[in-house]
């Protein structure tokens, strides 16, 4: 008896389980009956079993509230390079549907924050890479060995993944492998358009909560050559937010994110938020003074990014405008960025901390001046190596104004002060005296290979 | 005064008089003939009668400018392609694209025009004061029409220097890319 009562149950468990596991489609259907137009019901009613992930992003969006779906940003029109149809629903209609969204289409209601965002130097990202050959064979010779079938796989899995790439189609309109997907910033779309709204928002839910949070700009600024989120963690500013930043307010209306909402400022806060009188940007070039991340650094008196204008009128990538700040100059930008200090700070701290942060900068640029002097006289003299990434003088520039000289300035200028100091000014007090070293044996023995 | 004088004088209120009407007459005559040939020349009829714009035409009766909605409406090619903020910028321009038009159809290679980099200008020769002049409704549009409110908010608080065709590339002529190949 005790038998049969339990294999019953068994029985019982497997159907109750079936039941509610075995079809989990049921559970992702979803019947809209508002605002949307016929065509763009069926796209959320029929992608919620297909790809349940996006559709519930985008139901949790501002996008879902006011009645933008699927295909009002995913339709193209037929002749958009971008245009198929290798979606079922869409097929032989007149309807054509691109996997790829570009700025283009996010424009067309956030015009402003794409048009800002193409004048900051976030914007050159990609062309940039396209440009200079130097980075081009860093990555396919040097890196991807010029293998015919690997020597794509360091940009795709690497480069692209933060600067963003070409992207190109295969015969059916799909994006191929060595170019997407990526969540890079600069893409450039097969329609022109260049940007990637998704890089800080990510796609279908596309919150400001996410994107005012340190997380989204740290995927890309980290590591040895830009250590930013590790900075702003080593900060006082990371510390109060790594404190207590999951009980702040992150969803305020764009310019009325002000203290209050937050106890320290996040990096949307100072590079971009409206905060007292100063407007939001999506140009997060525009407070800035310096180039920090330039061999040498300069003052951002170069006006807007130009990569994308010169994009659009000539069709080709140029490295862009590395001086672009604020269109009213160097001392504009900066005159901004203390604003925003002025929220939380008395203006004697901002204006003592800034002193001492250029200070940092100016003596930077002391130590690349006579390191870039050493590596142009020993190859004007014939003294450095063909493969210059064999040589030791040219690592230890490379890592001298890319890696440690960043972490220097970077670290001065965001309050980081183990970067600005071991990780930077001691690195390069050691690093110039390894090249005066190189440079007087190679100078006096005329040779470069030391015995 | 004399009877001389008078005379003269009701002559010349005479002459005055008929010479005014005569003027109303011809006046008239100019301005109808005038406003026939500004409404004959406004089309798709005229504008293909040079072959350079087929394409063009083929695309816009696609088009749901171009008829293809459900009331039929149509808008003219010159309801997009002339300024409609005042009579006399659209007679000019009309003038200005009329002539330009006569001349690199005579006196140039037409099949050299590069089509698909003019639609890349598209912005110099559509004009919003055509499209508002239709559209007028949009600029009161609420949020009792989200799409054409939020879309159109920055346009209309002038937060934007972009013109209608610069987001709206296609409009007034279905897929024109692809009439343009053929």
């Amino acid at each position: 008896m005790l038998k049969r009562l339990l294999v019953l149950f068994a029985l019982f468990a497997t159907f109750a389980f079936a039941a509610n596991v075995g079809d989990v489609t049921s559970v992702k259907t979803i019947k809209v009956n508002r605002g949307l137009t016929k065509l763009g019901k069926s796209c959320v009613e029929c992608h919620a079993k297909l790809t349940p992930g996006h559709v519930n992003d985008w139901r949790e969006s501002r996008h879902g509230h006011v009645g933008v779906s699927c295909i009002d940003c995913h339709v193209v029109q037929k002749d958009n390079p971008m245009a198929a149809q290798n979606c079922k629903g869409v097929q032989g209609t007149d309807v054509y549907v691109s996997i790829l969204v570009s700025p283009k289409t996010c424009g067309r209601c956030h015009v402003n924050e794409v048009k800002e965002f193409h004048q900051s130097g976030h914007a050159r990202a990609a062309l940039q890479v396209a440009a200079k050959p130097s980075m081009q064979a860093l990555m396919h010779k040097f890196e991807g060995r010029d293998d015919p079938h690997l020597k794509n796989a360091p940009e795709a899995t690497g480069c692209m993944q933060c600067h963003g790439t070409v992207i190109k189609l295969d015969k059916n309109k799909r994006p191929t492998a060595e170019t997407w997907p990526n969540y890079g910033i600069g893409n450039v779309y097969p329609d022109g358009s260049v940007g990637n709204c998704k890089s800080c928002h990510s796609a279908h839910r596309f919150t400001i909560t996410e994107a005012r949070k340190p997380a989204a700009c740290a995927s890309c600024h980290l590591g040895p050559d830009h250590p930013d989120i590790e900075i702003y963690n080593n900060s006082m500013h990371g510390h109060i937010f790594n404190a207590e930043g999951n009980t702040w307010k992150y969803d305020s209306a764009p310019d009325a994110w002000e203290p209050g909402d937050y106890r320290a400022p996040t990096c949307a806060t100072c590079h971009m938020s409206g905060i007292g009188d100063l407007k939001s940007t999506h140009n997060v070039s525009k407070r800035l003074k310096w180039n920090l991340w330039a061999p040498i650094s300069k003052l951002r008196d170069g006006g807007y990014e130009t990569a994308v204008t010169e994009f659009e009128k000539t069709g080709k990538a140029t490295a862009g405008n590395p001086l672009a700040g604020n269109p009213k100059g160097s001392a504009a930008g900066r005159a901004e960025m203390e604003q925003v200090c002025k929220s939380c700070h008395v203006p004697t701290h901002t204006k003592n901390f800034f002193k001492m942060g250029d200070q940092h900068v100016e003596l930077y640029n002391k130590y690349a001046k006579e390191a870039k002097g050493i590596i142009d006289e020993l190859t004007k003299k014939g003294l450095m190596k063909k493969d210059k990434w064999a040589d030791e003088a040219f690592k230890t520039w490379y890592h001298l104004w890319h890696h440690e000289g960043r972490r220097m300035r970077q670290g001065a200028l965001m309050a980081g002060p183990d970067y600005a100091h071991w990780h930077g000014v001691f690195e390069l007090q050691q690093d110039i005296r390894v090249l005066r070293d190189i440079y007087k044996y190679r100078t006096e023995n005329n040779k470069i290979e030391q015995p | 005064m004399s009877d001389k004088m008078e005379k003269n004088a009701k002559r010349s209120i005479w002459a005055i008089l008929i010479l005014l009407g005569i003027g109303l007459v011809i006046g008239l005559c100019i301005s109808y003939v005038a406003a026939v040939v500004v409404e004959k020349t406004a089309g798709e009829k005229f504008c293909t009668l040079c072959h350079t714009m087929q394409p063009m035409a083929d695309a816009y009766n696609a088009d749901v400018h171009g008829g293809k909605n459900s009331f039929g409406v149509k808008a003219s090619c010159v309801d997009c392609h002339l300024p409609h903020d005042s009579l006399a910028a659209y007679l000019i321009e009309k003038a200005r694209t009329g002539l330009h038009d006569v001349r690199v159809q005579t006196f140039s290679d037409v099949s050299k025009i590069d089509w698909q980099a003019k639609r890349k200008r598209a912005k110099e020769f559509v004009f919003d004061s055509g499209c508002m002049s239709c559209h007028a409704n949009l600029r009161d549009a609420t949020m009792s029409n989200p799409k054409g409110f939020i879309a159109h908010k920055e346009y209309f608080e002038k937060r934007t220097d972009k013109k209608c065709v610069e987001c709206h590339e296609n409009v007034g002529h279905h897929i024109l890319g692809d009439y343009i190949k053929k």
